[in-house]
């Protein structure tokens, strides 16, 4: 009883060691290089940063199907201000960040306006916006990609982070990117928040039971709307810090499907989409898993066209598995 | 004959049933009657398949049967009409009968058979309405003659009712009595749950008392007084049950409330609370009494004035309503009062959560707290930090009014504080508002418990259709006078 309880609690983590350590003894030339962990935590960190606001979202009770169209529009709306603003160097580059996270942070709340205020459906709102956010972006490249003109400050930036005591195979230090240090700092941000703060406790009792908050006197609607507005700043920095990385953004397929994994990454990490609770540290776990799987199987030469049905099957049997800790 | 034979029922919290044996006689009309948390409801739940007995069993003409749905029990021939009907409102009434046993004619369902059918059967019960009527545009009254068109139809030989004239006017309970006597004619056994004595005297020849979950006695009505009933029911004197009234120093009113109107619910009620007073405010099912106490804390559209200390004040909300001292503990406990999910920590500082700090809580302060009224309310929980859907129904209230308390209000709203709890937390909760009031609250109680109006209310107003309709004051209260003025009778002089 007592070890199932556990093992439903830290499942998750369970299957992420294990799966690391099959990986490490099946590949140790692989794996557990510095250099690849490095990696798999920069390709995590982006749709991990997008989760941590989806758990708050989903906790609350909601959902967002728009993120990933939001990652690409904020990232193209920077890029875009960047090369208007190319011979300000640094100070371009943070006037390009700010505007592409002010364009997220916008975006959203317009999501948590038409949830809070207009009584829209959650799916329904984000599900326009999803479609429509990619829509506007499509227009920003005419369909195509948007180049950063920036040949130097911005790649730099991209590329940047805090040098690590480990080099890769050239000899050179290996860096901790800023996009990983976000999504960490982040990461213990909401952790905090959701534990101490009394925001935190409104977003967990809106989810939990929308009318016993209302009648607590809690401003149920305003919790709903910063919630999806946070979601919305947390999705522009994914996208202006993707941007950054690959110093362009594809229209049609920059952050494409990161509203599917980061609410995979949420479910997997024990967060019940019915909401009302929920933790971060889970969702941190679950994007490390599907990254892991994603690298697992890249390493195993398997064909990238299988990831979907692994994926599939991994959030089936995450949430088979936490059923029981709902009815006991 | 339909038997129960030692059933006993028992949830994580509460036993609802202790060993109850009982037999209902072919072509009998028994009723069952007890107070609120006797265990009447959770009883007929089981001969109708809705629940199963935790011990004990059920036999049919003598052969032990287990309903493990509603649908077998339908098909041993008893149905149940339950205090909330279960209809589809977007339905028509014959959809609504014929609901999951729908007539076929290939793969398609044959609605010309079934719209037939149910109407010979809404003909049966005397439903003013036809077939196609959408059962969401009918009145409650016509609802239960769809549910008991619904049991008639499915050939039902007991026929279960769990006070179904709770929700009724006089002339609709009237014509539901009719209709039950017309059917207990055809050799229907009626098996007729209330705690409405004088009903039961009129419908019924046995009636079985329950009280605390147990069985106290069975007896033909014949000959059976309703004071005597009464006593059976309570096992004691309601004098012990509240608690002597005290009377409140006299003072300013601290709540008044003017003119006060919800579309659709309140038109134009006038109330004045004073410090430590406990004003009742009675009335039928929809007579507006929650519709107003939600306007008054800012829960509902309303126009009127509202006066707190003699000034004049405007609640938009619950937060802003406490911040001027007035609490409204929901009558929906589970759904409104109490995040079930959360601790009775989390709970008990939900209403009040900046008093423990403006960014962070003070986590250790909020367990103080906590600790400090699970000990002055008596509230009997394992762990503070479990959830509370795990507590009894006692319990869980005790947390809801920690919660408002916590915000030091000068009035207390009360909905139906009682409903769903235990006899011995009641009597504990009427303690506690006594208590309250003596230490100055001001307390308004909405209640549809005569005994509790007459026992705690220092005056009563008593509401109809959104309107009061009369004051009754100190010895003036009491149950007699309250229903007549909420039922809109005239005494004969």
């Amino acid at each position: 009883m007592r070890t199932q309880r556990i093992f439903e609690q830290y499942g998750v983590v369970l299957a992420l060691l294990i799966l690391v350590l099959v990986n490490a003894v099946l590949k140790p030339a692989m794996f557990l290089q510095p250099e690849n962990v490095r990696n798999l935590l920069n390709q995590s960190s982006y749709i991990g940063i997008v989760a941590i606001g989806m758990t708050l979202v989903i906790i609350a009770g909601g959902i967002d199907l728009s993120v990933g169209s939001i990652v690409a529009l904020s990232g193209a709306s920077a890029v875009m201000v960047l090369n208007k603003n190319l011979d300000r160097g640094t100070m371009g580059v943070a006037i390009a960040v700010l505007a592409g996270v002010g364009v997220g942070t916008a975006v959203g709340a317009v999501n948590g306006f038409l949830i809070s205020v207009g009584r829209l459906a959650p799916f329904i709102a984000t599900l326009a916006g999803l479609v429509a956010f990619r829509s506007v972006t499509l227009v920003m490249a005419d369909g195509s990609e948007i180049r950063s003109q920036s040949m130097d400050a911005y790649p730099a930036f991209g590329a940047g982070g805090i040098p690590l005591p480990f080099v890769d195979g050239a000899g050179r230090n290996l860096i901790l990117n800023w996009s990983i240090v976000v999504w960490l700092i982040l990461a213990v941000g909401a952790a905090f928040l959701l534990a101490r703060a009394r925001f935190g406790r409104y977003v967990v009792a809106v989810g939990a039971s929308e009318r016993a908050a209302r009648y607590s006197g809690i401003s149920t609607g305003a919790i709903r709307f910063w919630t999806y507005t946070l979601l919305g700043a947390l999705s522009g920095m994914a996208g202006v810090l993707l941007s950054a990385r690959l110093n362009s953004v594809a229209s049609s397929t920059n952050g494409l499907y990161y509203e599917l994994d980061a609410i995979a990454a949420v479910v997997i990490g024990g967060t019940p989409l019915s909401g009302g609770k929920g933790r971060v540290w889970g969702t941190v776990i679950g994007v490390l898993l599907l990254g892991v799987i994603s690298n697992m199987m890249v390493s195993f030469g398997v064909s990238n066209y299988w990831q979907g049905a692994v994926k599939g099957a991994i959030i089936l049997l995450a949430v088979l598995l936490q059923r029981g800790r709902a009815t006991d | 004959m339909l038997e129960v034979r030692s059933i006993t029922k028992r949830y994580p919290a509460v036993t609802a049933l202790d060993g109850v044996s009982l037999a209902f006689a072919v072509g009998t009309s028994h009723a069952v009657i007890g107070e609120n948390g006797a265990g009447k409801s959770t009883l007929m739940k089981i001969l109708a398949g809705v629940e199963q007995p935790t011990e004990g069993e059920v036999l049919l003409d003598g052969a032990p049967v287990r309903f493990r749905s509603v649908r077998e029990a339908a098909q041993a021939g008893i149905a149940m009409i339950h205090q909330e009907l279960n209809l589809v409102d977007e339905l028509n009434a014959a959809e609504n009968v014929f609901l999951g046993r729908e007539p076929r004619r290939g793969f398609a369902i044959d609605r010309k058979k079934a719209e037939q059918e149910a109407e010979r059967w809404l003909h049966e019960v005397r439903a003013p309405f036809g077939p196609r009527t959408r059962v969401g545009d009918l009145s409650v009254a016509g609802k239960q003659l769809v549910e008991i068109a619904k049991a008639v139809s499915q050939q039902a030989r007991y026929l279960i009712l769990d006070e179904p004239t709770a929700v009724l006017s006089e002339r609709e309970t009237d014509a539901l009595f009719d209709l039950l006597g017309r059917l207990h004619g055809q050799g229907v056994t009626l098996i007729y749950i209330s705690h409405l004595l004088d009903e039961v005297l009129r419908l019924c020849d046995v009636v079985s008392v329950l009280r605390d979950g147990q069985h106290v006695e069975t007896r033909p009505t014949a000959g059976s007084s309703p004071a005597e009933l009464a006593k059976l029911m309570v096992g004691r004197d309601l004098g012990d049950v509240f608690p002597p009234k005290a009377h409140p120093a006299e003072a300013n009113p601290i709540l008044e409330v003017e003119n006060l109107q919800v579309p659709g619910w309140v038109r134009g009620l006038g109330l004045t609370v004073r410090p430590g007073e406990i004003l009742g405010l009675a009335g039928l099912v929809g007579s507006g009494r929650t519709e107003a106490c939600e306007a008054i804390v800012g829960l509902r559209a309303h126009t009127g004035d509202t006066r707190l200390g003699g000034e004049s004040v405007r609640l938009r909300n619950p937060r802003e309503a406490l911040r001027h001292g007035v609490a409204y503990l929901s009558e929906d406990r589970k759904g409104a009062g109490l995040v079930l999910g959360m601790s009775a920590v989390e709970n008990t500082t939900l209403a009040n959560l900046r008093a423990y700090g403006g960014f962070t809580i003070d986590r250790g302060r909020q367990r103080r707290a906590t600790d400090a009224w699970i000990q002055a309310l008596d509230v009997r929980v394992g762990d503070p930090e479990e959830p509370v859907g795990t507590l009894s129904g006692g319990n869980q209230q005790k947390v809801a009014l920690a919660k408002w308390l916590d915000g030091k209000p000068r009035v207390l709203l009360l909905d139906e504080p009682t409903r769903g709890v235990d006899v011995g937390a009641k009597r504990e909760i009427y303690r506690l508002v006594h208590r309250l009031a003596s230490e100055g609250l001001a307390c308004v109680l909405v209640s549809s418990e005569m005994p509790e109006l007459v026992g705690l209310c220092h005056r009563v107003v008593v509401m109809r259709d959104g309107r009061s309709v009369g004051e009754l004051v100190g010895d003036e209260i009491g149950e007699h006078a309250i229903m007549l003025l909420a039922a809109g009778v005239e005494e004969a002089a």
